[in-house]
């Protein structure tokens, strides 16, 4: 499969479970070969050179992934967004810590900066990792489902936060997400998958009954409201496979 | 006291002891702390018995005239370099039930192993491989305060080293590699040091002592203490007084001092569960006194009005 995108872009890219979002993203990352052909991110292989794309990439996994064994704070999950990207001993400057309490009060959490990150809820959470990537450097925010099973207030947050951030600085949004409607005013693009690309495209254009029945049977519906077009799935996201 | 101290300067096995109850503490400390926090506390009883196959390969490969200068100890550092090796390879995503299965493969795959080489090595042999597991810490020689010495030495010098990759690599697998961080390596380099330093710890001090000083104080620190580096210092204090009150114990009464470290260190771990759950009793009685917010609270009045004012027959709240 092939497609392409003007960049700097806000990307979704959405598709029922198991369509292949998630490894779409995790083989351009190099997290996992593919079983045949390549993928070509930046211009770089995503097996050969995934260290170049890595560079410039800020990544937020799926919420179940991070462990909440180790106790670790607020400040330790978004200060990793930048260690990671350093070399040992990775020691946070005093400029460090600024842009991570910046990004933190970006999603309203910077109050929270000295809590242990385990005890708070799973909205709460999800804003601490948001607010990691945008802590990072590297021109490519990659999130993977960042608002499945959020309440709408932290929705709410993350989506005007990456958002801004998108409309501020000159970097490419990548959000894998089971649910368009939150970002449908956001996004440049949406890229519609189903085991191979369905569709690419304007929200709007990806939006058409026929082409969202296709893909998630024929309960899907679509809802226009003050001129946009909103997809109605019954899907609910968070989809982990081992 | 000026007894005490002439009692430690004159018993060599004392000295040896005590020395390696602070080396017993700093491996649980960089090791224990780390193998909890990636959920994987029952690696230590893994590597241990997996490093008892090893010695019986070793001691088959001399018997046997096959290798005759292969030492059982480096059967033991082998195997147990192998089972964090395949552990690893398992958890390369950072799934910990992956990791825990495959210490459990390799557990029942090396003491199979030991079976069945017991048949083929001569009879007088065979306490020595038992012996691996059943150390005594007042009966160290030179050779295994050396050996705890050095691992002890690297271990604590990697973990303070590589902490931060550590934490990182057991937090969040997918997005450390991800970032562009060897994870990958870090993930290996943690395991098998904490294996080469399980199997000579066991070798030293005993399974029993091994496999209660690392599980267990880490465990209960991670229940009360919220930081990284809090728990490796409760850590290593709440394993180096479990083994000094064992040593002591034995002096006064007629007891193993492992089987004390042991138990108060398990011990330590149900109170540390206590303390947790009466933590979080007040923690969440406290907050119910007027916990119903305002901007919650005049609407519902409102909206309840409302349906008293519509109520005149009609079920709906407009």
């Amino acid at each position: 499969m092939s497609f392409s995108i003007k960049s700097p872009s806000f990307l979704a890219i959405i598709g029922p479970n198991g369509s292949g979002k998630s490894t779409l993203i995790k083989a351009a990352l190099g997290l996992i070969k593919p079983a045949q052909g390549t993928i070509s991110v930046l211009g770089h292989d995503s097996v050969k050179h995934a260290s170049k794309i890595r560079k410039q990439v800020r990544y937020v996994p799926q919420r179940d992934r991070i462990e909440l064994a180790v106790p670790m704070k607020v400040k330790d999950i978004v200060l990793m967004g930048r260690l990671l990207k350093k070399l040992p001993p990775r020691i946070a400057s005093s400029k460090d810590k600024e842009v991570a309490l910046n990004a933190l009060r970006q999603v309203n959490m910077d109050a929270l900066w000295n809590r242990p990150f385990p005890e708070l809820s799973g909205g709460q959470r999800q804003r601490v990792l948001v607010a990691r990537a945008l802590a990072g450097e590297g021109s490519v925010l990659v999130l993977d489902e960042p608002l499945a099973g959020t309440d709408a207030e932290s929705q709410d947050l993350i989506v005007d936060a990456l958002g801004r951030y998108h409309r501020d600085n000159d970097v490419s949004i990548i959000m894998i997400t089971h649910d368009l409607n939150p970002i449908h005013m956001m996004v440049h693009d949406v890229l519609l998958l189903k085991n191979t690309v369905i569709g690419v495209g304007e929200p709007c254009s990806i939006m058409e009954p026929e082409l969202i029945k296709s893909v998630y049977g024929p309960t899907a519906k679509i809802v226009e409201y003050s001129g946009h077009r909103y997809c109605l799935t019954r899907d609910s996201g968070f989809d982990r496979h081992d | 006291m000026i007894d005490i101290i002439q009692v430690i300067m004159t018993s060599p096995f004392l000295q040896r002891a005590l020395l390696a109850a602070i080396l017993v503490a700093v491996i649980a400390a960089a090791s224990g702390t780390f193998l909890v926090f990636r959920g994987l506390s029952f690696m230590a009883s893994g590597v241990a018995h997996a490093a008892l196959g090893g010695t019986a390969l070793g001691i088959f490969l001399q018997e046997s005239g096959l290798v005759p200068w292969f030492d059982p100890v480096l059967g033991a550092l082998l195997f147990s370099v192998l089972v964090s090796i395949f552990t690893g390879y398992a958890g390369e995503s950072g799934i910990t039930q992956k990791m825990e299965v495959a210490v459990g493969v390799s557990f029942a795959l090396s003491m199979s192993l030991a079976v069945f080489l017991m048949y083929y090595i001569p009879p007088y042999r065979v306490p020595q491989i038992w012996g691996y597991l059943v150390g005594d810490i007042l009966l160290l020689n030179n050779f295994d305060i050396i050996m705890l010495t050095s691992t002890a030495f690297l271990l604590g010098i990697i973990t303070l080293m590589f902490n931060k990759e550590f934490v990182y690599v057991s937090v969040d697998m997918e997005g450390s590699v991800a970032h562009g961080m060897n994870a990958r390596g870090y993930h290996y380099l943690m395991l098998i040091v904490s294996a080469l330093a399980i199997a000579l710890a066991t070798k030293a001090v005993g399974a029993i002592l091994v496999y209660a000083i690392l599980v267990a104080p880490a465990a209960a620190s991670n229940e009360l203490v919220k930081s990284v580096r809090g728990v490796i210092f409760s850590v290593f204090m709440i394993a180096l007084i479990a083994e000094l009150v064992g040593i002591t114990a034995s002096f006064a009464v007629y007891v193993s001092p492992s089987a004390i470290a042991g138990i108060l260190a398990g011990l330590s771990y149900v109170l540390a569960l206590q303390i947790k759950r009466v933590r979080d009793r007040v923690r969440t009685e406290l907050p119910e006194v007027d916990s119903r917010p305002k901007d919650v609270t005049e609407p519902l009045n409102q909206s309840v009005s409302d349906v008293h004012t519509h109520n005149d027959g009609s079920s709906h709240v407009i």
